[in-house]
Parts: structure tokens; C-alpha cells; sequence
């Protein structure tokens, strides 16, 4: 059997490269893929730590549910990215800085 | 109760009130407002003189039951808690040695507004000032609460400051705030020396801290261990404090006098001010000082006062021997005026400090005759800087067959203020000397080399005045304007006139009948003498 | 004298018509529009003659009346104002009031012409009415207010005309000289004043008066009220004495006087040889028994030194009228010297005798001026018309004139038949008597006195010769107009001996002498026969010097050159001197006062202020770098730390992650590993 830790380890991984992704990508899709790798990683502990509770399945309820809220998420994030592109002429986040004031 | 005091006082404020609500474009009409006020002041005063009662019963001085048209009116009264309660009045009052002021107070005022013609520039603000002004003098003369009077007399900067520094000359700003540093300087040390009177008299009828001047005339009203008591005699900085209290005061007072050394303001004030305000200056501001020294000086600190004798009489010897030297110096008409002032001074200074009736009379004639004469001299002067703007001596020659009319005037106040006989000042400055010399017999306060050292002073003010005359106005025509002088220098005109020719009658009415002032205040030196020396 | 008599009431209004009528007339003129004024003033002076001859007539010789009103009071003092009239006042009232109105008629002519003539009366009604009033005064107070105003009319009428430099400076001069003196008579008042307590003539010097009854006992003078040392009753006494001084131009302060002659001669003949300088020697009359001893001898030295050098000035110049003013300052010196031998009535004499000569004098010196000065207009000549040395051969243009002027100089000179004779002898015989109770300088009074009566008689006869003798420098050059040759008619008349005495050759029956009781020198000895004729006979030779000398075409003797020469005519460098010692000094005092007072005084409150202004600065400084300093540091601090949380805020979303990143981290370490 697969010990946890092994989960846990890819999970960390996957968040590191989401999290790579989101700080340091010139792209927003790409900045919105690396959210998706976060996410990800958080389904897959859920996955994980499901084993612990095998009678109420609730670690594999909380992943369909946030993998639910993922897809919502991305649809969401995509719209805006979209009405971004149209207000700045671009969707590098470097460029937009407008939330400073 | 009668208010005629301080009707006299406050009418100009209110004159003046009604001159800041006019709307400008009655600026023409401002000086007339004024005018009359000076005008029905100058009737009230006379009214008063008239009415005044000389007679010994009410002399004056340090009984306030002896004073007339008295107005008592409890003023500000304060639970101060532990220090008792602060008891002002509103008091007023006169007697034979305030009531001569009243009318030479109202006289120069009228002179000084008639002078205020040559004002051109913000009318409204100049003749409120000038009201102020006079109501600030008018009341120096008649309180009797040392708090009232101290407001009375800083009131008096206020606008004189305003007076100099606006509508001066070249160097206003300068002489203003010289001006009101000097004075100052000599008041906020009397404030000082306010507060400890009053914490050491007690009103004996209210058992109160008490402002009343009159009251602190009397040693019986001293708290015993006060600092100005009588019977405590305390120290202050090594000298008694009764002593430098009076040093104080008289200092604060000698400034506005002036005395040499302190006197450097006057050249200054005088040169910068405009004709009315040195014309209020010389005539009522130095009396002011003098009679403050009479009335407070002498009558609350009266030991004080006999221990510094000699020493006041020299400060009035040195006064009249060097501002009649500085006079002749001068080449500016103005400043050898300003500076004659102080030699004319140091007489009130030499016949005060006789503390002799003759002396003390002289004294207080000497301040009427020079209040005005000196407001009649600063007018010719003015007269003639504002015909050409110029007043340097050296520029004018043979003046006299330009203007004689002019030229007359300046002779008799010239020779006024010389000192020839038949003219108040010869009065005024012979009895000063005569309570000079007699004082080393009377009382043995003053050597009898100072009144001869004073004397001196006449013969000085004889070379400098008529130097002068001599060079302004006699000889062949040659002015330094040329022809366009000749145009500009009209001689007198009416309303000149209605300046001059009071001023000069007053000075010969006073000259030959003395006894108009002397009469009237006769039992108040007597009583001064009284309370002075015993 | 019974025919007339009036009360003293009466007497009173008269000599107050006599005082004030005068006055009015400088009233009248002053203040109306540009009358002439000359009827007036000479009407108005009429008035004033006839009410003093008549107060005159009843008081000569009678008992002096006193009235007085109470003028003023000064504490319990009362001080009254009031009328004296006793032989001195009546006397100088008609010898003023008499001169004047015959200077006055005489004017008409002189001044014709002259654009301000209506003030040239109101000064002289003026003057008049202050002469009057200083002799009529009971008061030292009035006496002195009078004096004053004398001082005062005569400044107006030096100065008359006023566009001449040299006439409105000698004006100054003499008012100044005249306050030097009235500085001395101030003093003197204050010694009386302090002494006695009051002012009053008649009680002050009265027989039994309070100087009278005033004891001096171990060098304290002891009145009634109070005492004080015994030099004080010395000092008053010269004191008084300066100020006469002043008035009669006694050495020192005698230089006005020569300088005066630039007024109108009209008013030289009346103010500064008759009247005015008589007022010093009228006001020693006054109050002679205040003088004591030491105050007598220096009277007497500064009168006899007076009539030496004025005389001796007088030999040399060559002015007309400065000869006559050295004259009249030699002549008062005569007067006065004889009031310190106490020859108190001989005094008065010559005084009344020298007002009519002297005015003759210079009347009939005027009417030569007056002519030539026409003459030169007339011919648009130029030369000085006062120059003795431009005149000559006048006795046969101008007769009347010339007659009268020997008259006056006789007179002068003291020939007999004359009233100066008498007079002069009066006071050389006196001083001569006097002497010989001395020793010591004392004995050269007499001498130095008859000395300067020989210069008299000289200057005066070379003055006569150069003038109307030798050949005449102009032709059509004639006699004064009749209105004032008749004033000098009478002057002459005045001169003789028969106003004054009945007996040419004797003063001891003079009416005057008479009518100052027991002044006169009784007895006759060898000094009153000696004295006169030896004095007459060496002034006739003296005379008879001048005339070979100047008269006719003798040849000029005396060099116009040398020490002595040079040193007569500057008038002994005594200008020079007074310029040198007082004028220049005191100027120079001032000026160096002014620049102390600028320097020093102001300097010292400059200072001040600058001081206050540094320290301000300083202040400042301060404030600004140290207190504000603290105060803006912070606020720097606080914006650098501003600046640096800025950083943070940079507006892109990456950058917030990353900051919220690192806080988590921040803190997760914190919580955990720490």
C-alpha cells in the first residue's frame, strides 16, 4: 500500500507549482491554470485522507464537491479574464495594477 | 450721581463708532464728526472749569470726598477664593490737578483734528484711531482706579502706534515700534508694581483688595506686613521696596515725559508722526506723562519721593540743559522742536521735584502752557512741510516776506516758548525755578545751583529760537524749491487760523492772568504739599 | 506843588492812561487792516506825555503813592500787581514819555517811505508802553516781565529791517546779551523770593523794609521768615546788577549795543541812547539798598573800566553812529560807576541830562544820514552814508543841524553852559570825595574817570570836525526837512543848562540832585571850584588838538595804523573773542551733544535693539534646526516608513500573493520554529 506521506508529498509538490505558477506567470490563463494546480493539490489530500474515514466517504464527498467548485470557479475566473482583456487590452497581471488606489 | 465725566470721555468713542458704521462714501465728513466732537468736549471742559469749586473743602488729592463729579461704580468684583475678592470700581473723579487737563486735553484735540485736514489716505480708519485716542486721554485724566487708569493709559498706544506707523513718514515704521517698545517697556513694569499695591491695601470700608488710588495715598489702609507697607519696610533687590516701587513708576512715567536719557523716542515719534498726531504727542502724551508722576508717583509713594528728590531735580536740570543744546544742533524744524520739548519738560521735572507750592504750580502750568504751545509750534510746522514737503531750516530763507502772517504766528510762539514775559511759559518756567531755589530753605530737597542751572536753559531756548528765526525767516527771499516754492507757500488760511489763534490767546490769558489756573488749583497743591511733606 | 493835586486814585488811572495808551496804539495798528498808523501813535503818545507830566507835577518831590491789585496767589502767597510812583518813576516817566513822543514826530520824516512804516509804529507803541510800565511797576516781578519786554520791542526794532543780515543778527545778539543779563535778574528775583517771600518794592526796599530790618549776624543773612549765608545777599546783588548789565551794555556783555546801530536811528536815538539803557541804571536805582559792599565796588569797577574802554573804542571808528553808541556805553559807565561810589542823585542827573544829548546826538546824526542817504539815491551814487570819513564841510548845508550837534557835543564833552557839565562835574567831584576816604585801586577811580571825559572831548570833537568842517564832497546837498530840525531845536534847548539848574556853572542847585534827597555832595571846597575848571580848560586844548588835527586841511597827524590803532578799532577784539569763546563753544557743544545723544543715547538703545535682534536670531536658529528640528525628524521618519509600506502596495495581484505568502510563511515560522 501507498503510504501517505507519498500523497502528501506530490499534494506539496503540485501546490508549489501552482503557487510558482500563479506568482510568477505573465499570463493570466496561466496564472488561472496554476490556481487549478492548487486546487488540485488540495483534492488529492482530500483523496488521501479519505482512506481515514471509509463509513462516511466524507473525504471523497469533499473532493467531487470542491472539484464541483473548481469547474464553477474556472468558468467564473475565465469570464473575468475575459472582461479584463476587453477593459486593459491584455491579460498579463504585470500590466494591471489598478487595484492599487 | 453725575455722568458729565464720562460723558467727556466717551463721547468721542462713540464718535468714533459712528464713523466705522458710516459707509465710505461719507469720507468726507468724517473729519467734521470729529471736529465737533473736540468742538462740544472743548464746552464741557470749559462748562467744568466754570463750575469748578476751588475752595480748600474740596482740594482734592488723597480724600475722595473731596473730589468732584465723582462717579463710583462697582465694576468687576470676583470670589478669587482664598486671595479675598478682586474689588475694581469704575472711579472718577477731579480735583485742581486733573481739571486744568481736561481743558488743555480738549483744546489740542481740536487743534490735532483741524490739523487732520492734510490726512488724504483711509480717512475712516484715522479719525476712529484719533477718537480713540482722545477718549484714552480724556479718561488717564480722570480715573482714580489705578486698574481703570492702566487701561486708560495702554489704551493710548494702541492707537498712537497705529497713528505713526500708518500715516507717518519715511521711517514711520520705525519710530512707531520704537514708540510703543519704550513706553511699554516702562508700563508692564508698573503693572507689576499694580499688583503689589493692591495686595497690600486693603479697602478698609469693605475689607477688600482694593485698585482705589486714593486709598493707597493713605499708609493706615497698608496691610502690616505687605510689601509696600509703611511700617513693614521691606526689601526688595536690596533697596526698600516702598523706594523701588517708586523708581519703577517714575521710570514708566519719565519715559512718556520724557527725561534724558530716556528721551529718544520723541525725536523719532515726533519727526515721523504726521502734524495732528505731534501736535497730540507734545501736547497731551508728555503731560501725561507728568501728571502721573503728581498723582501717582508722588502722592502714593511720598517717602519715596523726598528720598529721590535730588536726584529728579538733577534728571530735570540735565533735561533742559541738554535738550536746549541738542536743539541748537538740529537742522531739521521739526526735531529742534521735538527736542526744545524735552528741555521745556525738565522744568515740570526741576519745579515737581522742588515739592514746593511755587515749584508744583509752576510745574503744572508749565505742563498747560507747553501742551499749548508745543501743539501750536508742531502745527507751524506742519503748516509748511505740508505746503512743500520740506522742513530742513537750512532751505528756507526770508520766509517773512513770503508769509508774514505766517511768520507773525511763528514769532509768538516762538517767543512763547522762550519764555518771554506776558506769555504762559515765562510764568510757568519762573515759578518752577523760584520753588527750585526756595526749596533748599522750604525744605531743603533741592541745591540752589539747580534752579541757576536751569536758568541757563531760558538762554539757550533765547539762542535757539531766534537762531532760527533768523535763518528761516529773516533776510533777503531764497528758498531752495525757487518759484515753485513762492506758489506753494499761501500763507495762513481761515481754517489755520481757527487753529492758531486760541492756542496763542490761551498762551497770553495765561501769561498775564496765571491766576485762571493758578486759583483753581491752588488748594490741591496746597493739600499735595501737604501730603507730600508731612 | 499845590496848584495841582490830584488823589492817588486819580494819580493811578493817570499813569495807567500814561502806561497803556502807547499800547493800545501797537493794539490798533497790529490788528486793523494797513492804516499808517502814524497819527495815531503820535497822538496816542501825546496822551501818554502830558498824563505823565501831570503825574509828574503832583508827585515831585510829594509822597510816593503805591496802589496794587491782587494779581495772583501761589499756594497761600499772594503776589499783587500795582503802581509805584516816587521821584525816580515820575521822573523817568516824563524823560521816556517826553523823548518818545519827540522821536516819534521826528520819524514822520525819517521813516517816510518805508513799506512796513505801520509795524515801525506799532513797535515803537510797544516799546513805549513797556519803558512805561517797567518804571511804574511796584512789583520786581513786573519790573521784570517789562524788562523783558523792552528786550523785546528793542529785538523788533533792531531787526526792522529784517531782510539785512546784519540787522536781524545784531537783533539776536542784543535779545541773547539782554537774556544773559535777565538770567542774572532771574536769579536775583529767586534770591529775594526765597529770602523775603515776596516781590513787592515798597516792602522789600522801603525805609524800614525787609531789607532794612534783615540782620546779618556771623555771615548769615537773617530775614523775618528765613536765613541763608551772607554770600547769597552778595550774589543777588550782582546778580541784579548783570542784568542791568545787559540792559545799559556794561563790559562785559556791552557789544550788543555798538551792533544795535543797525536799526532805524530813530529808534537808536530813542531805545539805545535815552530810554531802554537806562532801564539797567533805573533798576539799580530801584533796589540800591539790597547792594552791599563788595556788590558797590564791583558796580563801581565794571562802570569806571565800561566808560575807559568804551571810550577808547570810540576814538577810532569811523561809523557816525557806532561812535555814538561807544559814546552812549561810555557815558552809561559813567552813570554806573557813579551809582557804586554812591552818587545815587548824581547818577539820575546825568542819566536825565545824557537821554536829551544823546538823543540829540543821534537825531541830528540821523538827519546827516537821512540827507546824504537821499542825496546818493538821488544821484545813484554808492558809498557808505554812515562813513564819517564821506562826510565833511557840512556846517553850511545842513546849519540847524550842525548848530544842534555842537550843542550835544558840548554837552558831551561837559564844556559849561551846558547840562553835561553839570552832570559830569556832579560825578567827578563826588568820586573824587569818595576817594579819599580809600586806598589801594580805589584811588584811580576819579582819575580813570576824568581820563575818559578828555577821550570824550576828543572822539567827540573829531567826530564834529571830520563831519561839518574842511571842504564839502557834495553840492546841492540840503538841510533836513523842518519837522525834524525842529526836534532838534528842542533837543538843544534840553541840553543847556536851564532845564536843570539856574546856575550854569554850579550843580548844587539842580532840581534833581535836589529831588534825591540827601544824595547830593554838600559844601564847597577847593574840589568844586578846581575840578571844573582845571577838567574845561584841558578839554578846550584838547578841542584845539582836534580841530588842527581834523578840522580845516591840517594834515593827518595820527597814524590809521599800529597795535594800539588796530586794537581801538576792532573794539578790543572783544567780538572776536565772545565768537571765539561762546559762540563757537557753544555751538560746538551742541553739536557734539547731538552726536553723544546719536551716537550714545540712541546708539545705546539701537544696541539694544540689535542685541534683541541677535538673540531673537539665535533664537530662531534654534527654534528652527534644534525644537523643529525633533518635530520634522518624525515627521521624516514617518514618511520613510510610509515610503517603504508603499512598496507593498504596488497594485499588482501577484505582488499582494506574494506578500501574503510571505506573512504565512513569516508566521507559520514564527508559531512554529520559534
Amino acid at each position: 500500500m501507498i503510504p501517505l506521506s507519498h500523497f502528501m508529498l506530490i499534494s506539496a509538490a503540485l501546490f508549489c507549482i501552482g503557487l510558482y505558477a500563479v506568482l510568477t506567470k505573465r499570463n493570466a490563463i496561466q496564472v488561472l491554470i496554476g490556481i487549478e494546480f492548487m486546487i488540485n493539490a488540495a483534492i488529492l489530500n482530500f483523496v488521501a485522507f479519505g482512506r481515514f474515514d471509509r463509513i462516511a466517504g466524507g473525504g471523497q464527498m469533499f473532493a467531487l464537491f470542491a472539484i464541483v467548485l473548481a469547474a464553477a470557479g474556472v468558468a467564473v475566473a475565465l469570464a473575468i479574464i475575459l472582461n479584463v482583456y476587453k477593459h486593459f487590452r491584455t491579460i498579463n497581471p504585470d500590466k494591471i495594477d489598478t487595484l492599487k488606489d | 450721581m453725575n455722568y458729565i465725566l464720562s460723558i467727556l470721555i466717551f463721547l468721542p468713542l462713540i464718535a468714533a463708532l459712528v464713523i466705522i458704521l458710516l459707509p465710505s462714501g461719507f469720507r468726507e465728513r468724517f473729519k467734521y464728526i470729529a471736529l465737533g466732537t473736540s468742538i462740544v468736549q472743548f464746552f464741557i471742559s470749559v462748562y467744568i472749569y466754570l463750575n469748578f469749586n476751588s475752595s480748600a473743602a474740596f482740594a482734592g488729592i488723597n480724600r475722595e470726598s473731596q473730589f468732584q463729579l465723582v462717579e463710583k461704580m462697582s465694576w468687576i468684583r470676583l470670589d478669587l477664593g482664598s486671595i479675598g475678592k478682586l474689588e475694581i470700581d469704575y472711579l472718577l473723579g477731579i480735583d485742581g490737578l486733573s481739571m486744568p487737563f481736561l481743558i488743555l486735553s480738549a483744546l489740542v484735540m481740536f487743534v490735532a483734528t483741524l490739523a487732520s485736514w492734510e490726512i488724504k489716505t483711509n480717512l475712516k480708519a484715522f479719525f476712529a484711531l484719533l477718537l480713540l485716542l482722545n477718549t484714552a486721554i480724556m479718561g488717564v485724566f480722570c480715573s482714580l482706579d489705578f486698574f481703570l487708569f492702566y487701561i486708560f493709559y495702554e489704551l493710548m498706544l494702541l492707537p498712537l502706534y497705529f497713528l505713526i506707523g500708518m500715516w507717518g513718514g519715511v521711517r514711520r515704521e520705525y519710530a512707531a515700534i520704537k514708540f510703543f517698545l519704550y513706553t511699554l517697556f516702562g508700563s508692564v513694569f508698573m503693572l507689576l508694581i499694580i499688583i503689589g499695591l493692591y495686595f497690600s491695601v486693603l479697602n478698609p470700608a469693605t475689607g477688600n483688595h482694593t485698585f482705589n488710588m486714593i486709598l493707597m495715598m493713605d499708609p493706615a489702609n497698608y496691610l502690616g506686613s505687605s510689601i509696600f507697607s509703611t511700617v513693614a519696610s521691606q526689601n526688595l533687590l536690596g533697596i526698600s521696596a516702598r523706594l523701588l516701587a517708586f523708581i519703577v513708576l517714575f521710570v514708566a512715567f519719565a519715559i512718556k515725559v520724557p527725561i534724558v536719557p530716556l528721551h529718544t523716542w520723541l525725536p523719532d515719534a515726533h519727526v515721523e508722526a504726521p502734524t495732528p498726531v505731534s501736535i497730540i504727542l507734545a501736547g497731551l502724551l508728555l503731560k501725561v506723562g507728568g501728571y502721573g508722576i503728581l498723582r501717582i508717583c508722588y502722592s502714593i509713594f511720598p517717602d519715596a519721593a523726598i528720598q529721590s528728590a535730588w536726584w529728579i531735580g538733577l534728571i530735570g536740570v540735565v533735561s533742559i540743559l541738554y535738550g536746549a543744546l541738542n536743539a541748537l544742533a538740529q537742522t531739521d524744524l521739526k526735531r529742534l522742536i521735538a527736542y526744545s520739548s524735552v528741555s521745556h519738560m525738565g522744568f515740570v521735572l526741576l519745579g515737581i521735584a522742588s515739592g514746593t507750592t511755587e515749584g508744583v504750580s509752576g510745574a503744572v502750568l508749565q505742563m498747560i502752557s507747553h501742551g499749548g504751545l508745543s501743539a501750536m509750534l508742531f502745527f507751524l510746522v506742519g503748516m509748511l512741510y505740508n505746503r512743500v514737503h520740506d522742513r530742513e531750516i537750512a532751505n528756507f530763507r526770508g520766509l517773512a516776506l513770503v508769509m508774514p502772517q505766517y511768520t507773525a504766528f511763528v514769532m509768538i510762539a516762538f517767543f512763547a516758548s522762550l519764555g518771554l514775559p506776558g506769555f504762559s511759559a515765562f510764568m510757568a518756567e519762573a515759578f518752577s525755578l523760584i520753588g527750585a531755589f526756595t526749596s533748599q530753605e522750604v525744605n531743603g530737597l533741592l541745591p540752589r545751583w539747580m534752579a541757576i542751572g536751569g536758568s541757563v536753559g531760558i538762554l539757550l531756548s533765547a539762542a535757539y529760537f531766534l537762531w532760527t528765526l533768523q535763518r528761516m525767516f529773516f533776510g533777503q527771499t531764497r528758498l531752495k524749491g525757487g518759484d515753485v516754492w513762492l506758489t506753494r507757500l499761501r500763507d495762513v488760511n481761515i481754517r489755520e487760523k481757527f487753529a492758531l489763534v486760541p492756542l496763542a490767546i490761551v498762551a497770553i490769558a495765561l501769561g498775564i492772568f496765571p491766576s485762571l489756573i493758578f486759583s483753581k488749583m491752588n488748594a490741591s497743591v496746597l493739600a499735595f504739599i501737604q501730603l507730600v511733606s508731612g | 506843588m499845590e496848584v495841582l493835586s490830584f488823589s492817588a486814585n486819580a494819580l493811578c488811572l493817570l499813569s495807567i492812561i500814561a502806561v497803556a495808551f502807547p499800547f493800545l496804539s501797537f493794539l490798533t495798528i497790529m490788528l486793523g487792516r494797513k492804516s499808517p498808523g502814524s497819527a495815531i501813535s503820535i497822538f496816542n503818545t501825546s496822551i501818554s506825555f502830558i498824563s505823565s507830566i501831570l503825574v509828574f507835577i503832583s508827585v515831585w518831590n510829594g509822597e510816593p503813592v503805591q496802589q496794587q491789585v491782587e494779581w495772583f496767589s501761589i499756594g497761600s502767597n499772594v503776589f499783587s500787581a500795582g503802581i509805584l510812583l516816587n521821584n525816580l518813576s515820575v521822573l523817568m516817566m516824563v524823560l521816556v514819555s517826553g523823548i518818545s513822543v519827540l522821536v516819534h514826530i521826528y520819524s514822520i520824516s525819517y521813516m517816510k517811505g518805508d513799506i512796513n512804516i505801520h509795524k515801525y509804529w506799532a513797535y515803537l507803541g510797544l516799546f513805549c508802553f513797556s519803558m512805561m510800565g517797567l518804571v511804574v511797576s511796584d512789583s520786581l516781578l513786573l519790573i521784570y516781565m517789562f524788562w523783558e519786554l523792552v528786550g523785546f520791542s528793542s529785538y523788533l526794532l533792531i531787526g526792522f529791517w529784517f531782510t539785512k543780515d546784519a540787522a536781524s543778527q545784531a537783533a539776536k545778539k542784543a535779545f541773547i546779551m539782554n537774556r544773559i543779563g535777565d538770567i542774572g535778574f532771574l536769579t536775583g528775583l529767586m534770591i529775594i523770593y526765597s529770602q523775603f517771600g515776596t516781590f513787592d518794592i515798597v516792602k522789600l526796599f522801603g525805609s524800614g523794609g525787609m531789607i532794612d530790618s534783615a540782620s546779618i549776624v556771623d555771615g548769615i543773612w537773617i530775614s523775618a521768615s528765613t536765613e541763608m549765608p551772607v554770600i547769597w545777599l552778595t550774589i543777588a546783588g550782582i546778580a541784579f546788577f548783570m542784568g542791568a548789565m545787559a540792559k545799559s551794555a556794561q563790559f562785559p556783555l556791552h557789544t550788543w549795543l555798538p551792533d544795535a546801530m543797525e536799526g532805524p536811528t530813530s529808534v537808536s536815538a530813542l531805545i539805545h541812547a535815552a530810554t531802554m539803557v537806562a532801564a539797567g541804571v533805573f533798576l539799580l536805582g530801584r533796589i540800591y539798598p539790597l547792594f552791599d559792599s563788595v556788590a558797590l565796588n564791583i558796580i563801581t569797577i565794571i562802570g569806571v573800566l565800561t566808560a575807559f574802554i568804551a571810550a577808547t573804542i570810540a576814538l577810532t571808528q569811523n561809523d557816525i553812529k557806532r561812535i555814538l553808541a561807544y559814546s552812549t556805553i561810555s557815558q552809561l559807565g559813567f552813570i554806573i560807576a557813579a551809582m557804586g561810589i554812591g552818587a545815587y542823585g548824581e547818577s539820575i542827573f546825568h542819566l536825565a541830562t545824557h537821554a536829551f544829548f544823546k538823543c540829540l546826538l543821534f537825531l541830528a546824526a540821523g538827519a546827516v544820514i537821512h540827507q546824504l542817504h537821499h542825496h546818493k539815491e538821488q544821484h545813484n551814487m554808492e558809498f557808505d552814508h554812515q562813513d564819517i570819513r564821506m562826510m565833511g564841510g557840512l556846517r553850511k548845508q545842513m546849519p540847524v543841524t550842525f548848530i544842534a550837534m555842537c550843542i550835544a557835543a558840548a554837552a558831551l564833552a561837559g564844556l559849561p553852559f551846558t547840562s553835561g557839565f553839570l552832570s559830569k562835574d556832579a560825578i567827578l567831584i563826588t568820586s573824587f570825595e569818595w576817594a579819599e576816604g580809600y586806598h589801594g585801586f580805589k584811588k584811580l577811580v576819579p582819575y580813570i574817570l576824568t581820563l575818559t571825559s578828555w577821550l570824550t572831548v576828543f572822539y567827540i570833537a573829531r567826530l564834529i570836525f571830520k563831519v561839518f568842517f574842511g571842504k564839502s564832497r557834495y553840492t546841492d546837498l540840503h538841510e533836513a526837512p523842518t519837522s525834524m530840525t525842529r526836534i532838534l531845536m528842542i533837543l538843544s534847548f534840553g541840553s543847556l543848562f536851564i532845564l536843570f539848574s539856574f546856575n550854569p556853572l554850579s550843580y548844587d542847585g539842580s532840581w534833581i540832585l535836589k529831588g534825591f534827597a540827601g544824595a547830593g555832595v554838600k559844601g564847597f571846597d577847593r574840589l568844586h571850584l578846581f575840578i571844573p575848571a582845571i577838567v574845561t580848560v584841558i578839554s578846550l586844548a584838547i578841542i584845539f588838538i582836534a580841530y588842527k588835527v581834523y578840522g580845516g586841511r591840517a594834515v593827518q597827524t595820527f597814524p590809521e595804523k599800529g597795535l594800539l590803532y588796530r586794537f581801538s578799532n576792532r573794539a578790543w577784539y572783544f567780538d572776536s573773542l565772545y565768537d571765539f569763546l561762546f559762540v563757537r563753544s557753544t555751538t560746538a557743544l551742541s553739536r557734539l551733544s547731538y552726536k553723544f545723544d546719536k551716537l550714545v543715547v540712541d546708539g545705546l538703545v539701537n544696541l539694544l535693539a540689535t542685541l534683541t535682534n541677535i538673540i531673537s536670531e539665535v533664537a530662531d536658529w534654534f527654534d528652527r534646526n534644534i525644537v523643529d528640528g525633533l518635530v520634522n525628524g518624525l515627521a521624516t521618519l514617518a514618511r520613510k516608513t510610509g515610503d517603504f509600506a508603499r512598496q507593498f502596495q504596488s497594485g499588482k495581484l501577484q505582488h499582494y500573493l506574494l506578500t501574503m505568502l510571505t506573512l504565512v510563511v513569516t508566521f507559520f515560522i514564527l508559531t512554529y520554529f520559534i
